[in-house]
């Protein structure tokens, strides 16, 4: 993995959430359209159970991903982080939950943008394997 | 690709994605109205034609390329 282009708690930087909330921890890369980010999932996450990461997590950490590279679009130029709003989840599957110890690393590119809102295509691996794909809608305010 | 194949394949891939009969897109009709397209649903169409034609439309394109007729002139004159 590359040196994490913004990590730790210097992500919150980013991006609005904070602990228990925040689902990721490194922002490995990005550029104005595209982004890598992860998540290593402590056994204490609040969307753990019974060792596995549920769903809801799983689309928080890539609606994230998503708001980090808003984020640090940002703050390349000396901006604010904005706040987005999930609009919409498309064509998502998940092909197995991950666990308590997993990394996550997520794919995000923008795929199109209109009057505001964004459409995202995502993939979640745990190291090569292909977790989580689908489509967000963001709203970036 | 000649104008007719492209309004083809536009009328196949839109209908096919918005879940309309191909028999509503004409070339007079409004976009928004007949693909029942609103604020979010904007941003799935804009994607499908980049993605069949390669063809990039901006939000201003968006706001003046109302009926099915001028998009098929938006994409043909870019292709």
């Amino acid at each position: 993995m590359n040196t994490p282009l913004i990590s730790g708690k210097e992500i919150e930087r980013l991006l609005p959430q904070r602990p228990p909330i925040l689902m990721i921890d490194q922002l490995i890369e990005a550029t104005e359209h595209e982004a890598r980010t992860a998540l290593t999932i402590v056994q204490n996450n609040i969307f753990c159970v019974d060792n596995n990461f549920r769903e809801p997590g799983i689309i928080e950490h890539i609606a994230q991903s998503a708001s980090a590279l808003a984020g640090y679009n940002a703050l390349c130029q000396s901006q604010p982080a904005p706040v987005g709003y999930i609009g919409e989840v498309k064509k998502f599957h998940i092909n197995r939950l991950p666990k308590a110890g997993d990394t996550l690393q997520t794919h995000l590119q923008i795929v199109s943008e209109v009057n505001g809102v964004s459409l995202l295509k995502a993939e979640t691996m745990v190291e090569t394997e292909l977790i989580a794909s689908g489509q967000l809608k963001i709203f970036i305010e | 690709m000649t104008k007719e194949e492209l309004i083809l394949k536009a009328n196949e891939v839109l209908a096919e994605e918005f879940e309309v009969e191909e028999s509503v897109i004409t070339p007079d009709a409004d976009i928004k109205a007949t693909l029942q397209l609103d604020s979010l649903s904007l941003v799935d169409m804009v994607a499908l034609i980049e993605e069949t034609f390669g063809v990039k439309l901006k939000g201003t394109d968006v706001s003046s390329v109302k009926t099915f007729g001028a998009l098929y002139d938006f994409i043909y004159e870019r292709l």
